[in-house]
């Protein structure tokens, strides 16, 4: 416990710096834009939202977000796996490259799949088209989404004692019982954090997922990309009442990412009084 | 026999940990391997459960050869030092882990948990989680886990190592009952030679990767027959003589030889006595007592139930004695002062084995 004294001018002015930044960044935007959903009632809202293309793009935007958590949580966990408990050439490169969607600009992440993927690509799909279909959006939300899963478990993963699954091997465990009932229930926590920022990071994201899907209504169209236009064409209540509504979302993240965290720092509590 | 390890070697890189390590474990004795940290007693003991593998030498166990099986398909039970229960579990469903991998009968599994929840004497605490347990409870969760699915062999890895003094005796005399009570095989590795001599039926001696001597805890303490182990339990005395015909001649006195050491006729050798086979008196005794000659007690130390005594002989060394209070007493004995040294019992060693294995120490006991 800290002890508590009388704050001084400097603190006060620490204190305030931080309000105003919170206010000004986040907490104004937030206002104005449930104002603006709400400016003419609730009427125009509801009716707006129950469009078929707004509701179409929040089904592509769901549904492929939950499809890149997928990916990624499957992915993202045999990458933490291998950078945790294999050693090979380029591993330290491997590890630091795992951070790329993080400082790539999406848009141009969105590019380089046009150029790979698009008709003349390296990789031009033979069967069904990628670029400007939805298969381009999934493979975009997941690459912009990647890195989650993975930074979230490789450092718990790594912090793991090797007893407890020694111990399940001379009982008689396999290796896939001993992942399944000894290391996936000490890595659990952070996975579900990662695959929550994961899905938060799909469904917000825009560049990538306009330059790759292209933003055709009622088809690739996403959350974001509708709000966009929406903001182009005027049509204030859409691009508000969309907003608010993945406002929400975000809410509802932040509410689990907190649950969760605590339950992380329970976790490390048992072990610290064991 | 249980345990069979042939000429089994083990290196890190260029580093060797285990060296030409060969022994015979009977089935039903307690055994303890016995040495100082980074002597390769554990890597031994990962070694018969099949974690770490062998470089070369064969592991048998009941008769099978497991050198190149997996630690699943050997059927050891491990205890490790520390954490090794599965914190997300339950007590029961530790104990239970093994048979439940081995799809035991409901009925079976639950019966059997509970027995051995009451052999380690926590029978109400089935429903707890490891955090919810003291060390010393959680460590005989991880014997009854190891136990369950009843192992052919039981290897322990220091497993009181990181208990407090007086849990580590008592969870020592209950893996002793429950030891008898089972008829288990079972190797424990400690460093700490009391704990050692508490439970052993046999101690090896195991010094940088090689297996030194092996004998019962006694056997081991009387009659060692290499100065390291002689240094390594308890204290020891060590004087430089020279055996001759019948006698053995330290400095200008001489002590009747051991008989079972005329092979050591002609050769300089060491004389070896513990602290507490020193007779000290003030006056000379009787003829036919080893007297080793006369020297000036020069410090007193109280211990307890015992006073370390030590001694400048004549011919300038030092040793210790233990006297009791009492002989203390009656002796009359004060700093300074001269005395007779006698030897109760001694040992002999030849001086070449003394050469070649130099102790690192003289560890005290207590």
């Amino acid at each position: 416990m800290r002890e508590i004294k009388p704050r001084t001018f400097g603190a006060w002015l620490l204190i305030g710096i931080a309000l105003i930044y919170a206010t000004v960044l986040f907490i104004l935007p937030m206002i104005a834009i449930v104002q603006g959903a709400f400016a003419n009632g609730i009427e125009p809202l509801l009716e707006t939202l129950s469009e078929p293309s707004v509701i179409h793009a929040f089904q592509v935007t769901f549904v492929l977000s939950l499809g890149a958590v997928l990916i990624n949580a499957l992915l993202g966990l045999t990458t933490a796996w291998v950078l945790v408990r294999h050693r090979f050439r380029g591993r330290k490169l491997f590890d630091a490259l795992v951070d790329i969607p993080f400082v790539f600009s999406p848009v141009i992440a969105g590019y380089a799949m046009i150029v790979l993927f698009g008709r003349d690509g390296w990789l031009a799909p033979p069967i069904f088209p990628i670029v400007f279909a939805l298969p381009g959006i999934l493979l975009a939300k997941t690459f912009v989404s990647l890195p989650f899963v993975t930074r979230e478990v490789q450092p718990v993963l790594d912090s793991l004692t090797p007893e407890p699954e020694e111990a399940a091997y001379t009982i008689g465990a396999s290796r896939w019982t001993t992942f399944r009932r000894v290391i996936l229930p000490e890595i659990w926590t952070a996975l579900l954090y990662g695959i929550v920022l994961t899905f938060a990071r799909a469904v917000g994201e825009f560049g990538a997922v306009s330059v790759v899907g292209g933003n055709i209504e009622g088809y690739t169209e996403t959350a974001t990309s509708f709000v966009f236009r929406a903001m182009n064409d005027r049509n204030n209540v859409g691009a508000y009442g969309v907003s608010v509504l993945l406002g929400v979302f975000s809410v509802l993240i932040l509410i689990i990412m907190n649950l969760l965290r605590r339950r992380m720092t329970q976790g490390v509590r048992d072990v610290d009084s064991a | 026999m249980s345990i069979q390890l042939e000429r089994v070697n083990k290196s890190y890189g260029v580093q060797p940990v285990v060296r030409d390590f060969s022994l015979e474990i009977e089935t039903g004795e307690l055994f303890v391997l016995l040495g100082a940290s980074g002597s390769g007693k554990s890597t031994l003991l990962r070694m018969i459960a099949g974690l770490t593998e062998v470089d070369s030498g064969r592991i048998l166990l009941n008769d099978q050869d497991v050198t190149h099986l997996p630690p699943q398909k050997r059927g050891t039970g491990f205890v490790f030092q520390n954490y090794s229960l599965f914190r997300h579990m339950t007590v029961a469903q530790n104990i239970g882990f093994g048979l439940s991998i081995r799809r035991t009968r409901r009925q079976v599994h639950v019966q059997r948990v509970q027995e051995l929840l009451e052999l380690i004497g926590l029978p109400d605490y089935g429903d707890r989680y490891p955090s919810q347990l003291s060390g010393g409870q959680q460590q005989r969760v991880a014997l009854a886990r190891a136990l369950a699915y009843q192992p052919s062999v039981l290897l322990l890895d220091e497993p009181f190592g990181a208990l407090d003094v007086k849990i580590r005796v008592q969870l020592r005399q209950n893996l002793r009952e429950i030891h008898k009570r089972l008829g288990l095989t079972a190797i424990l590795v400690t460093h700490d030679q009391e704990e050692a001599f508490d439970i052993a039926d046999r101690i090896g001696i195991i010094e940088q990767g090689e297996l030194l001597e092996v004998g019962t805890p006694s056997e081991l303490y009387r009659r060692p027959q290499n100065l390291f182990t002689a240094t390594f339990l308890g204290s020891t005395n060590i004087l430089r003589a020279r055996r001759n015909g019948k006698s053995v001649y330290v400095g200008d006195v001489s002590i009747p030889a051991p008989p079972e050491t005329d092979h050591l006729t002609g050769q300089p050798v060491e004389v070896l006595f513990r602290p507490e086979e020193v007779e000290l008196s003030t006056v000379r005794p009787a003829a036919q007592t080893s007297v080793i000659g006369s020297g000036t007690v020069e410090n007193i130390a109280f211990a307890g139930p015992i006073l370390r005594l030590s001694v400048r002989l004549a011919s300038g060394e030092t040793i210790q004695a233990l006297l009791t209070p009492g002989e203390f007493r009656e002796r009359g004995i004060e700093p300074g002062q001269e005395v007779w040294v006698s030897l109760k019992d001694y040992h002999l060693l030849p001086t070449n084995t003394a050469a070649e294995k130099t102790p690192v120490a003289v560890t005290e006991t207590n």
